[in-house]
């Protein structure tokens, strides 16, 4: 005998539909969702050990030469051909550092400080209450940093950090094909670093 | 607090010196601070900017500092104001670290190395009724925790082979 | 006619009241001329030590900002300046600014100069500035000390 249809059975997939409407207000946006979640956002202050170990593999090479300068300079011509911004360049310390702007979103409001954000000035951040503007600057920045460490007399270790959308990079590929080509201008080839790190 | 308090050494200023200083038995600052930029990359930092002649070294990271904490008040606020009301979540950092290496003696057989670490958070978008909440509220907040400090100085003894003494 | 007159002067007269508000300021030809206010200011944020390495003195206005809580925002060697922010804790949306500039004298010693700010309005009350320059002697006194 077939179920008798109430008058009401109509309204529940209706009244379900406005319930999730009003549920997906509490939910993230896209946006949000794409940015990486914790329980304590402190945690990205410090860097958990296993992490440490496995960036470290993938982002540092040995190079059989003690000539900073010419690993310096190979580097900053690989970064200028990838259009990178390089900020820092110090041949004593070994430090090569640039940064980079991939617009991922597009802002719905016509924003002008998109580019001219100074993220280093900290007298900008009290001016106002709610900082207007450059929101997606920080997602869409990479930042790169590329150390030159003397490992003995005859060797070097080249460790290449790169930032991608608010997330230090764990993939491997991009850091093998950034060695491949510093490798090609050195006329050297880079091996992985063997032992503790 | 007063614009002149902020010149004045308070109480906790030498337990902060204590936390965020160590003296290293070298005159050698260079290596101390090509060491430094080596560690701060180990942790994920990006050089920022160099002052070689004063032994500065500034290393940023941008991360996400999206909370499961403040996604599930907002689901609730949301839930219960039936939608009106959309709170924002905290939602990008930007941790920032300060390093000073000086020497500490005219004979440049010791050096201190001073670090800070400090972040900014900015939250997303909101709304409340119909009004849309932009994106962006920030604050910032020092970082007095011990260990981060502990870490650093942990990971600088050994890239440079040296102890890293307590003041 | 008289009227049209009287009228029509008013109207002009109004005309040129409303434009006043369109035009731009311009600069009072003083705007870079300190005053003497300015230049008072100026006696109680310098103040001169006995380190004759700018370096040296340098490194002695970082650590002070530094045991002060601040953090170091720019430092240029070559031209001895120092630019240091340190947020109004607990009220994190306040910001205290300072610049520093070190230069030396030819008797051999270093005139250290700064300028603070906050949120904005320059603070000129010389207590402020006396209290970073014990902070600071005590900096220098005890690397000259070891």
């Amino acid at each position: 005998m077939p179920v008798p249809r109430t008058p009401y059975s109509g309204f529940l997939p209706t009244g379900f539909m406005l319930a999730v409407c009003f549920l997906l207000q509490g939910c993230p946006s896209p946006y949000e969702m794409r940015h990486e979640n914790q329980w304590d956002s402190r945690e990205q202050i410090g860097m958990a050990e296993a992490s440490q170990v496995k960036l470290r593999a993938a982002q540092s090479r040995v190079f059989d030469t003690s000539d900073s300068r010419r690993i310096l300079v190979a580097v900053v011509s690989t970064m200028q051909d990838l259009n990178f911004k390089v900020q820092v360049l110090d041949e004593e310390l070994g430090v090569v550092s640039g940064k980079l702007l991939m617009s991922f979103e597009r802002p719905y409001y016509p924003d002008l400080y998109y580019n001219l954000y100074d993220d280093q000035s900290l007298l900008l951040f009290s001016k106002n209450y709610r900082m207007w503007g450059p929101f997606w600057h920080r997602s869409d920045l990479v930042r790169l940093t590329v150390t030159v460490r003397k490992r003995n007399e005859k060797q070097s270790v080249v460790r290449a950090s790169l930032q991608f959308y608010l997330q230090a990079v764990e993939n491997p590929e991009p850091y093998q094909r950034f060695f491949q080509t510093i490798e090609k201008s050195l006329f050297l080839e880079g091996h992985p670093v063997q032992g503790p790190g | 607090m007063q614009p002149t308090e902020f010149f004045e050494l308070t109480a906790e200023s030498p337990a902060n010196k204590a936390m965020q200083s160590r003296l290293f038995e070298t005159g050698n600052e260079k290596e101390l601070l090509s060491a430094s930029a080596a560690v701060l990359q180990d942790l994920g930092f990006q050089v920022d900017d160099i002052v070689r002649e004063v032994g500065m070294v500034r290393a940023v990271k941008e991360r996400s500092a999206r909370e499961h904490g403040q996604d599930i008040s907002h689901f609730f606020v949301a839930l219960f104001t039936l939608g009106y009301v959309g709170i924002p979540v905290d939602l990008q950092q930007k941790i920032t670290a300060v390093l000073v290496a000086r020497p500490t003696d005219y004979a440049g057989m010791r050096s201190e190395v001073r670090v800070t670490f400090y972040r900014v958070v900015w939250k997303g978008e909101g709304h409340f009724e119909r009004n849309q909440i932009p994106p962006g509220e920030q604050r910032m907040e020092m970082i007095y925790d011990p260990v981060i400090y502990q870490q650093f100085f942990a990971k600088l003894s050994k890239a440079v082979f040296l102890e890293a003494h307590t003041l | 006619m008289r009227d049209g007159i009287t009228i029509g002067k008013m109207l002009v007269l109004a005309g040129l009241l409303l434009m006043q508000g369109c035009a731009a300021p311009q600069p009072s030809p003083d705007l870079l001329a300190p005053t003497e206010a300015q230049t008072k200011l100026r006696s109680f944020q310098s103040r001169t030590f006995d380190v004759a390495d700018r370096k040296v003195a340098m490194r002695g206005v970082i650590a002070a900002l530094q045991d002060l809580g601040f953090i170091i925002e720019r430092a240029n060697e070559p031209l001895g300046l120092v630019t240091a922010a340190r947020f109004a804790e607990p009220d994190n949306r306040s910001v205290v600014g300072v610049t520093v500039t070190v230069r030396p004298q030819a008797d051999g010693r270093t005139m250290v100069r700064a300028n603070a700010i906050f949120n904005n309005t320059p603070i000129d009350d010389p207590k402020v500035y006396q209290n970073f320059f014990a902070t600071l002697a005590r900096s220098l006194f005890i690397n000259k000390e070891e």
